[in-house]
């Protein structure tokens, strides 16, 4: 077996490559439907096996009606906190947050720290106004149909007023990579990120020595984690029948034998979204995660059904731009995500 | 390639006479065969048969995936290119990338030239120093460099109170292109400067003496003998860097990414967003066609300007 790794913002490009020109790998990850539609011919429909029954409900990618992805499992993310600088209560909305922000940033550390991943710059912080919407997948819709605009929308303009006070800080994002956002974090130099549970690993690798919490990012006074499922495992039906089975077959063994579910838990670090899968000894993000899942307090990933491919190729460009020029004000920034939008539906 | 093969068959056959003839000109065709086949087989599935391949997708409408339909649009893909803002605007850096860096390489490399052909006591040590950086990888140099314009002139900028020339050029939507033209002239100047290297010294030393003799400057030196007689250094050298310099992607990946904000989005990187971002990989092959066309003419205008200088002595 062979293991073929690439980054995440390059992932779905380096599959679609490697799919083409016949060298796909049997079992490769699947983001949404929108990633599976584009591939409709290469997933295998899974919807018989007997082991995604365990699936935790709604946490199955569907494509049409057939069971097309496999999550890996339940993942979260919102403003990753140090508690030795920041306490939660105190960050419940617009005003108290520029207001905790600026008190860090008169000490000389920087409260809220992006990077300059696509996912990390835009992509994620930008759930809260959609998924904040009444019918989040139908407000998408719209806005791809051209019937609303992000710049007319109040959650979007606040969304952007934040924006403005994150670039306010003395750390540009787009200098920032994934690894100096959670060194410096891990550092005490910066109080918050804005990450998932996924940075969980990485702070241990680092042994931070203060406590870690996960509090939601309070845009129009929100209180809720966005939870959801970051990937799914999907098959190639591409491949000869026996490699199809051989791959199911590792799936299953991997959801339900005792080692691969330790395996899920463990070593992996993953949140279980299969109903047969006991978490234990989660980190203290992870455990805020289950949590918020458990209790339902969450609000979804809208993310999962922007157009394909748009946060790497038309948004993340807009908000670089935004954070190279000091003077472009949010409502500015806003009319650049839209036109972001048009071009990315655009045929 | 097979102009000097052909010619020295022909002397060859021209010396051997009648009879040694057929039996010579057997044996040679057959190393002849056995040198050149492989390399045209190679070279023919490798880059003839996928660019004809490339030409005929640039008519359809078709997202890059096999089992996806694929649809004939004639020549829709290439009316769209001309109104393709983002595409025209990659056109234009990519046309001032490489102006500006045809003429950093080719003078600084010839500068390089110039010193370590001059009596320079560590002529040979200062020659290897200045083509290292060529044989570093375009990617991790990207990354390097990365490290410079972030931390490196920040710091240069802070101590020496220069903060209007050392900043991060990189989040600067022009200084991010003249930050690639650095990167790219620190790369390719040591390149070329070898093969000014070899242009110098094959100038003959009696010719050089004798412009001396004739009361020549070294200013006239340089630009009446010394730079005509490098006309063939300057038809490869130039040649290479607008090449090299129109499809450069590997530094323009791993420095600026493309960014701040696509501004140096160049060429290469446009055509491989279009086909694996946006999938549209008939439209991209497209503006791939084109992009051939553009380089073609512009290098075979070069060197065909710059051979007919080029002096026979």
């Amino acid at each position: 077996m062979e293991v073929i790794g690439t980054t995440g913002d390059d992932y779905f490009q380096q599959l679609q490559i490697r799919l083409s020109n016949g060298t796909g790998p049997s079992i490769f990850s699947l983001q949404n439907t929108s990633e599976a539609e584009r591939l409709e011919s290469y997933v295998y429909d899974l919807s018989g096996e007997a082991f995604t029954e365990n699936i935790a409900p709604n946490m199955a990618l569907m494509l049409d009606d057939k069971l097309v992805g496999i999550p890996y499992g339940v993942e979260g993310f919102g403003l990753v906190y140090n508690e030795e600088l920041v306490n939660p209560e105190d960050i419940t909305d617009y005003e108290s947050f520029v207001s905790t922000i600026e008190e860090l940033e008169a000490e000389g550390i920087t409260g809220l720290s992006l990077s300059q991943e696509a996912y990390f710059l835009i992509g994620h912080i930008l759930n809260y106004p959609f998924s904040l919407q009444e019918d989040p997948v139908e407000f998408i819709e719209q806005l791809n149909a051209g019937e609303v605009s992000l710049a007319e929308t109040e959650e979007f303009q606040e969304f952007a007023d934040f924006l403005e006070a994150i670039r306010a800080q003395e750390v540009n994002p787009l200098e920032v990579t994934y690894d100096t956002q959670v060194g410096d974090f891990a550092a005490g130099n910066t109080a918050m990120i804005h990450q998932g549970n996924w940075v969980a690993p990485m702070l241990e690798d680092f042994g931070v020595d203060f406590e870690v919490g996960l509090a939601p990012f309070p845009l129009e006074g929100n209180d809720k984690i966005a939870v959801g499922v970051g990937s799914n495992w999907a098959v190639n039906a591409n491949k000869e029948p026996e490699e199809i089975a051989a791959s199911i077959a590792f799936l299953e063994w991997l959801h339900t034998s005792e080692e691969g579910k330790r395996i899920i838990v463990e070593e992996f670090g993953f949140i279980p979204a299969m109903t047969n899968i006991e978490a234990e000894g989660l980190d203290p993000i992870s455990q805020a995660v289950l949590e918020a899942s458990n209790s339902g307090e969450t609000i979804m990933w809208s993310h999962n059904y922007f157009p394909a491919g748009i946060i790497p190729n038309d948004l993340a460009p807009a908000a670089q731009e935004f954070f190279i020029s000091e003077d472009m004000t949010g409502e500015e920034f806003l009319e650049n995500l839209d036109a972001a939008w048009d071009n990315a539906t655009a045929e | 390639m097979a102009c000097p093969a052909f010619s020295r068959a022909a002397s060859a056959n021209f010396h051997n006479g009648k009879e040694g003839m057929d039996v010579a000109n057997k044996s040679k065709l057959g190393w002849y065969l056995l040198f050149t086949v492989p390399l045209l087989i190679i070279f023919t599935i490798v880059v003839i048969i996928p660019f004809l391949i490339g030409i005929y997708y640039a008519f359809f409408d078709w997202d890059g995936i096999a089992a996806n339909p694929m649809e004939f649009v004639g020549l829709d893909n290439f009316v769209t290119l001309l109104q393709d803002d983002r595409f025209l605007q990659s056109a234009w850096l990519t046309v001032l990338f490489t102006l500006l860096s045809v003429i950093t390489v080719n003078v600084v490399g010839l500068a390089f030239a110039l010193l370590v052909t001059s009596k320079l006591r560590t002529a040979n040590l200062t020659r290897t120093m200045l083509f290292m950086p060529y044989l570093i990888g375009g990617l991790i140099l990207g990354y390097i460099w990365q490290f410079v314009f972030l931390d490196v002139f920040a710091f240069f900028g802070e101590v020496t109170g220069l903060d209007a020339v050392f900043f991060n050029w990189l989040l600067d939507e022009q200084f991010a292109l003249f930050a690639l033209v650095t990167v790219f002239t620190w790369q390719m100047a040591g390149y070329v400067m070898i093969v000014y290297i070899a242009g110098i010294q094959g100038i003959p030393g009696e010719v050089i003496e004798a412009s001396k003799i004739d009361g020549a400057s070294s200013w006239q030196r340089l630009t009446r003998v010394t730079f005509p007689l490098l006309m063939p250094a300057f038809t490869i050298s130039l040649f290479l860097t607008l090449s090299y310099g129109f499809k450069i992607y590997d530094v323009n990946l791993s420095l600026t990414g493309g960014g701040p904000a696509n501004a140096t989005e160049l060429f290469a990187m446009n055509i491989y967003n279009e086909i694996f971002g946006y999938g549209n990989y008939g439209y991209g092959q497209a503006k791939a066609i084109v992009f051939f066309i553009i380089i073609a003419a512009i290098t075979l205008t070069q060197v065909y300007i710059t051979k007919k200088r080029e002096v026979e002595m």
